[in-house]
């Protein structure tokens, strides 16, 4: 492998690792938001039922 | 939706364009204007990965130490937030470290890897940090965890000034500071076109750094609403 290749290989592994763990992180990110919207809908429902 | 979440999101996209912007312009200079090095020719260009990493690395490491600390002292969840958000960001930027150390070490050294002082300590960094995201995980008692957690960040930050040093106390491969040295400034070490370069690309990495600790900060405090909400709720 020539000098470009070992360069072109360390950037394509760094950046296509930093946008894998970005993506799993917003996919966390969204699921938690969304099961905290769903706790929020719920919460709503019980305090309509109470009344 | 927590109050105040909407200026954070526009303030954290805000930062996450910047970022952006400043790892493309990074990458042109590192890439296409910065001059090859005498002796290493064209490889030498993966400085402009490497040293940003480390430095990004250390950087989280020293927040895990305040975020220990401060909950060890403190006890507030928040501190712990702050300290396990921060964990999980070294050991990416650690393991990004060691790979581009490795595939800059074939060329200019022959060998992938050598147990090298200042190698075999930062993969001891990378080891100890994983250990505790695996004790966070392994103990139930989430503020036993938080706890133990916190012990093992401030000890596992003591093996950052080992890393720094190793290059002077031990005979390594691994050169010595070629910018950062005592008696030189920056710019009478290395061509300022290379400086310009790395100062860029190492700001990109800070600002990509804010964006990921925030948006990974922001998880965690999510995570414990969740529990405290389902726990509230008997479940």
């Amino acid at each position: 492998m020539g000098a470009w290749g070992f360069v072109g290989l360390a950037y394509g592994i760094v950046w296509g690792i930093i946008l894998l763990y970005l993506i799993s992180l917003k996919r966390r990110y969204n699921s938690a938001q969304a099961e905290l919207d769903v706790l929020s809908s719920v919460e709503a429902t019980d305090r309509d039922v109470k009344k | 939706m927590k109050k105040g979440a909407q200026p954070i999101k526009k303030r954290r996209g805000i930062l996450g364009a910047l970022a952006l912007i400043a790892i493309a312009v990074g990458l042109y200079r590192g890439l296409a204007i910065a001059p090859p090095d005498a002796y290493q020719g064209q490889v030498q260009r993966i400085m402009y990965l490497h040293l940003p990493s480390i430095l990004t690395a250390y950087l989280s490491y020293f927040l895990v130490f305040i975020g220990s600390g401060m909950y060890l002292w403190k006890r507030e969840k928040r501190d712990d937030i702050l300290a396990h958000s921060a964990a999980e960001l070294g050991v990416l930027f650690t393991a990004l470290t060691i790979i581009e150390g490795s595939i800059w070490g074939r060329p200019t050294w022959g060998v992938w890897w050598t147990w090298d002082a200042r190698l075999t300590l930062t993969a001891i960094l990378l080891l100890i940090y994983i250990g505790y995201l695996m004790l966070r995980s392994l103990i139930e008692d989430e503020n036993r965890a938080a706890s133990a957690a916190a012990v093992l960040g401030i000890i596992g930050f003591l093996d950052i000034p080992l890393i720094h040093m190793s290059v002077y106390w031990w005979r390594t491969l691994h050169q010595p500071p070629s910018i950062l040295q005592p008696n030189k400034a920056p710019w009478e070490n290395v061509h300022p076109s290379m400086l310009i370069a790395l100062t860029i690309s190492f700001v990109g990495f800070l600002l990509l750094y804010f964006y990921l600790l925030s948006l990974r900060y922001r998880f965690g405090e999510m995570r414990c609403e969740i529990k405290a909400r389902r726990l509230a709720r008997g479940g």
